[in-house]
């Protein structure tokens, strides 16, 4: 009963947020990109698509029923032409910063730039059409955790003090408090943003995505993803432990340890660029 | 006094009907706009006014709450109880006893009301935008909110007759009906308001103040730009279109880059991805003199442009 009525109230302030900080770097980028008007939306996507924050702000809002086509979007690019330019200054200038736990964010920021890089990379080599879009399913994969921090500042405390205190991941403690992961956070989220599919799918069941019904390939792809960029240690997402590799991902996508090795490589690659980002 | 050497901001001689008993009200109302632009037929009881309401509708009703023989409300209501004169503009002019208690306007269905009293002014202004507002709601398109067919063809006509160089440009959507047929028209308003979107905010990336956007309705669209500029459009509003529309489709549909159905006699037809097809034609030096000639151009353009099943669009080179 307590757990059902900690859940309630979570789920509440959860879908309260109205407004999430982000971290001052890529925004500081895009205000300028913003202040001139000859700025093309190509410009601005390539700077929004590092930041978690900024992205899932596009897609809620050209995802709203007010623009008439919910659901339908998962393309920063396509998000920008749809909202047009004063749409986006509006969201620039309205989106304020984190003024504490900087340095936590910055590990989890990383995290998921890099898992958005390594979910492109693996989709692009499964051989799926728009990698892009598998890459924003990755960049959102771990939103629930930046919404704990902003709403649920003492349960979001509590957690990282068990990850501390009782050796476990990020995950497994968010279920030792909440009862609850991320990944339901993020399903909240996902459905009260109207958000399309396969995003929604990626972020609920990026940890289980062998009990994923739709877009079981976005699922598998961020899984995948995830596991990776935990391997390279690269950014934090709560915890310094690798997560559990599924089998099934794997078959899902017909991946042998040979194209996961190719993955590797290429991440590798790409990581050394990504890692140039300020945040 | 008002000063009346204004033009008002609308764009053709209004008439109105004052039903009103206080003839201070109407001798105001009456020194507020130029006989070219305000013409008063004034009625001191309601009853009196209702037939010629109907028969004649003028393009503004200012009904007195002061009436002895009917309320002001009921005289609005029944204008505005009728589809065909909803749109006819109603102010309510109450005194403040009136305001006493608060009224329910979505039973009492006026635009505006005046409470005595009032500036000369401020009623001039008052009832001047409410006469534009009702414009504006009344050609606004229900699905886009764009301006519609009257305003579409106002501005036409306005920049031909100013003699102003200008490029108009038809849009319209190929195999939007095959979609709908198979997908149902809530998904098809879906493309619309998309389609919409994509043209507005591309006119609107360019410079110059004058670039506008009107729906004609169903997948129908017009922009007007300058001449030098309205290619570079076209081309951007080809290419984000054709990059965003796959993804309105099922993810099965999208992959094989058509819809396969099943017509009324059993026939199986494929319909390709839907394209977005724009014919511009350009007024130059002022040769046009009627917006009925720059309709006539674009839709022959508009055949040639539907040729192609891909999204394209055709210039009218003709000089």
């Amino acid at each position: 009963m307590q757990d059902m009525d900690l859940k309630t109230s979570v789920k509440g302030q959860v879908l309260a947020i109205n407004d999430l900080p982000t971290l001052p770097g890529v925004l500081d980028e895009v205000t300028k990109l913003v202040e001139n008007p000859e700025t093309s939306t190509e410009e601005i996507a390539s700077v929004i698509v590092k930041d978690q924050v900024l992205s899932a702000k596009v897609l809620k809002m050209v995802n709203s029923p007010v623009y008439g086509f919910p659901g339908r979007i998962s393309s920063i690019q396509h998000g920008l032409v749809l909202l047009g330019f004063n749409v986006i200054r509006g969201i620039i200038i309205s989106t304020s910063v984190f003024d504490m736990m900087v340095q936590a964010m910055k590990g989890l920021w990383e995290h998921s730039l890099g898992c958005a890089t390594a979910s492109g990379i693996i989709a692009r080599h499964a051989g799926f059409d728009d990698p892009e879009e598998y890459a924003v399913a990755g960049l959102l994969h771990d939103l629930g955790k930046v919404v704990t921090a902003v709403q649920l500042p003492e349960l979001h405390q509590k957690i990282l003090d068990t990850v501390e205190k009782k050796n476990l991941s990020y995950y497994r403690a968010e279920k030792d408090i909440l009862g609850f992961g991320h990944d339901r956070i993020n399903a909240w989220l996902g459905r009260h943003w109207n958000l399309p599919g396969n995003i929604r799918a990626a972020m609920s069941r990026h940890h289980s995505p062998h009990m994923a019904d739709l877009y079981k390939s976005t699922c598998c792809v961020v899984h995948l993803g995830d596991f990776m960029v935990r391997l390279f240690e690269f950014g934090t997402s709560g915890d310094d432990q690798t997560s559990y590799l599924r089998p099934e991902a794997m078959k899902e996508l017909g991946f042998k340890m040979s194209d996961m090795e190719r993955c590797m490589d290429e991440l590798a690659d790409q990581l050394l660029d990504v890692s140039d980002v300020t945040f | 006094m008002a000063d009346v050497s204004h033009n008002p901001p609308f764009s053709h001689k209004q008439r109105a009907f004052v039903i009103s008993p206080d003839l201070e009200l109407v001798e105001t109302l009456k020194t507020l706009w130029s006989s070219e632009w305000m013409e008063f037929t004034v009625f001191e009881r309601g009853r009196s006014a209702i037939e010629l309401l109907f028969n004649e509708p003028p393009d503004l009703l200012i009904v007195d709450n002061r009436l002895e023989d009917i309320s002001g409300a009921e005289v609005a209501n029944s204008v505005k109880s009728e589809n065909v004169y909803r749109q006819l503009p109603v102010v309510l002019v109450m005194d403040h006893e009136d305001m006493d208690e608060p009224w329910d306007w979505t039973t009492v269905e006026v635009d505006d009301f005046l409470v005595r009293p009032f500036t000369p002014s401020e009623a001039r202004d008052r009832i001047n935008l409410t006469i534009c507002r009702a414009m504006r709601a009344l050609d606004a398109n229900p699905l886009s909110k764009l301006p519609g067919n009257t305003s579409i063809i106002q501005r036409i006509q306005l920049l031909i007759d100013k003699k102003e160089d200008f490029a108009l440009a038809y849009c319209d959507l190929d195999y939007f009906k095959s979609f709908n047929d198979k997908y149902g028209f809530s998904r098809g308003d879906e493309v619309l308001m998309m389609t919409a979107r994509v043209i507005v905010n591309t006119i609107k990336s360019f410079p110059g103040g004058k670039n506008f956007v009107g729906h004609v309705g169903g997948d129908d669209f017009v922009f007007i730009m300058p001449p030098d500029l309205v290619e570079e459009a076209c081309q951007r509003v080809v290419q984000s279109f054709d990059a965003i529309v796959p993804h309105f489709y099922d993810a099965a549909d999208r992959k094989q880059g058509k819809i396969v159905s099943t017509d009324r006699q059993g026939v199986v037809r494929e319909f390709p991805l839907m394209a977005v097809s724009i014919a511009v034609v350009f007024n130059i030096d002022g040769r046009m003199e009627h917006f009925g000639e720059a309709s006539a151009i674009a839709m022959s353009l508009k055949k040639k442009a539907k040729e192609n099943p891909k999204s394209c669009y055709v210039l009218d080179r003709r000089t």
